[in-house]
């Protein structure tokens, strides 16, 4: 009981206090000089230009991130479903980045892709220099180049929940398709598809989340720059703390977990209807 | 048609090994990168160095890290956390899953919720501060990285417990045994398996963590190894080499225990979103 304590007190209090705050106006933590602010709060950080780009930022990043994790993830569970001897050698390889922090991948990325980096370096050497790229220094792209970051980072951890989903079906299926005469594709889309769906649900739900309300991986590379290029929720909040504007942080973290709740839930609904019965 | 079958499975061989290259060079770089000098650092190529300064780099990186600090702080605050971690959410979700009632019903749910909403981390400093945890950033950090962690702790614990049949707990009762006395000696034990996919799971994120301990570690003092790398990198940003260096240093802790463990590391990070 004490730990349903703990946790009321720094788990679910604070999504109250965070409610409270998002009404007041403070630059303390001190409750006598709060005031009453109505939805100033809420009306200053939508009026902020900044959050426009944290929201279409957090919609990107997600989106994408979301999209060739799991599409990534899917391919290579499914290559690395066949009996070969490297198996083990290459899912241990691609799971290593989610077993690191979030620094250190940025570290090792910012200098990949520095304008004098691995990337552009390798892009001229094939003849290709005109696709060289200041990836995390140019406004319109440094977006692009962190998604890429993350789906190198957490690929292989989604590959090995999908590769648990393809080695829970059952061999007789497939025995059974080809004897009615389904081809590999059929095979795919009738049988494996669906007996992985929860597998895939909770894939698509976990880098949903994950990538809604990312920070760390942000920070650690382009702090939300150049500029605001890459502002996020998470890197918003962080700097309304850093700047005592703590009512602002806490309407944006507000507006985040309301964003994530009507995504999530809708979604991971939607395709648990659509699983089958065994 | 049999050579042709051999062919195609050497060529997959082949292209597995080229896929895992994705990563590995990447890890090459860091890795020859942190044995070159400051100026052929900064080139970012793949070559080797042509001088080879491991020693040198290496030491100077310790010197000016302030890395036992770090990884004391680290150890400290992973170890407590995960053991208050494990003695709350074991009792919590056997408490929960045993006794049926409309506050344990909504209890749960306002828990699981937590799996879905991202933390408000502001409040929590805020509730922190108010508490004068924070007087002892150390306190304040783990309290909040427990909590942090508590949601999925008890979602995994409470489909173990849901495994174990009731009747044992009732036999106990009429040995006389006491609750307490049924959790640490029979039901506790019974669930190893799960204890130890919490611990890999909540050891490897609240290591790895950032986002909180950003918040409420900002001394030198306080920082944990992944805190270091990051201020490392702020403070030496001209001398790649040296970077390089400490980021291979302060991950090395995982690195050893990822080649250790790897198959229970595996499973056991991904069994949080396997299950639910």
């Amino acid at each position: 009981m004490p730990g349903l304590l703990l946790y009321f007190i720094l788990g679910i209090l604070p999504n109250f206090i965070g409610l409270g705050l998002s009404f007041v106006n403070t630059n303390n933590f001190n409750i006598k000089n709060m005031t009453y602010a109505g939805l100033q709060n809420f009306i200053n950080i939508l009026t902020n230009p900044t959050i426009n780009i944290a929201i279409s930022n957090s919609f990107i990043f997600a989106g994408l991130t979301t999209f060739f994790k799991v599409g990534t993830g899917l391919v290579l569970a499914i290559f690395l479903n066949q009996e070969l001897k490297t198996r083990n050698f290459v899912r241990a390889v691609f799971f290593f980045p989610a077993i690191l922090n979030v620094v250190a991948v940025g570290i090792v990325f910012s200098s990949l892709m520095h304008p004098l980096g691995v990337i552009n370096n390798f892009l001229g050497a094939i003849g290709l220099e005109t696709l060289a790229q200041d990836w995390l220094t140019n406004p319109k792209i440094a977006i692009f180049s962190v998604s890429v970051i993350e789906i190198w980072m957490w690929s292989g951890f989604t590959m090995v929940i999908l590769l648990a989903g393809l080695q829970s079906i059952s061999k007789d299926y497939y025995e059974a398709a080809s004897i009615d005469g389904a081809t590999t594709f059929d095979k795919f889309l009738h049988v494996t598809f669906p007996l992985i769906m929860p597998y895939f649900n909770n894939a698509l739900v976990v880098n949903i989340i994950g990538g809604l309300s990312s920070f760390g991986l942000i920070y650690a590379t382009t702090q939300g720059g150049p500029g605001n290029a890459t502002e996020v929720f998470g890197t918003f909040v962080f700097k309304s703390f850093g700047s005592g504007r703590y009512g602002e942080g806490s309407a944006a973290n507000l507006l985040l977990s309301i964003i994530v709740l009507i995504i999530v839930i809708p979604t991971y609904k939607y395709i648990a209807g659509k699983e089958v019965e065994l | 048609m049999v050579i042709g079958k051999k062919v195609r499975h050497y060529l997959g061989e082949a292209f597995a090994l080229l896929l895992s290259l994705i990563v590995l060079i990447p890890l090459y770089m860091l890795f020859i990168g942190s044995f070159k000098n400051s100026a052929e650092a900064s080139r970012f190529n793949l070559a080797l160095p042509t001088e080879w300064n491991i020693i040198e780099n290496y030491t100077r990186m310790f010197k000016l890290g302030g890395l036992s600090t770090a990884f004391k702080n680290s150890i400290i605050i992973t170890v407590t956390s995960v053991v208050i971690l494990i003695a709350i959410s074991s009792t919590s979700a056997f408490i929960l899953q045993r006794r049926k009632s409309r506050f344990t019903g909504l209890a749960y749910n306002m828990i699981i919720l937590g799996l879905v909403i991202p933390g408000s981390i502001i409040p929590m400093f805020f509730i922190s501060k108010f508490m004068h945890l924070t007087d002892i950033p150390q306190i304040a950090a783990i309290l909040n990285l427990v909590v942090s962690q508590f949601p999925l702790a008890v979602f995994i614990y409470f489909g173990g417990f849901k495994g174990i049949p009731q009747q044992i707990d009732e036999s106990a009762f009429i040995d006389g045994s006491s609750l307490l006395r049924l959790f640490t000696t029979i039901v506790f034990p019974l669930l190893k398996p799960v204890t130890a996919t919490i611990v890999i799971i909540s050891f490897m994120n609240i290591w790895n963590n950032f986002n909180l301990t950003l918040y409420f570690l900002n001394s030198p003092k306080t920082f944990t190894l992944t805190l270091t790398i990051y201020n490392f990198m702020s403070t030496y940003n001209s001398d790649w080499n040296l970077v390089f260096a400490n980021v291979i240093v302060c991950s090395l802790p995982v690195i050893v225990v990822y080649f250790t463990l790897q198959k229970y590391i595996i499973s056991g990070m991904t069994s949080g979103s396997i299950k639910g």
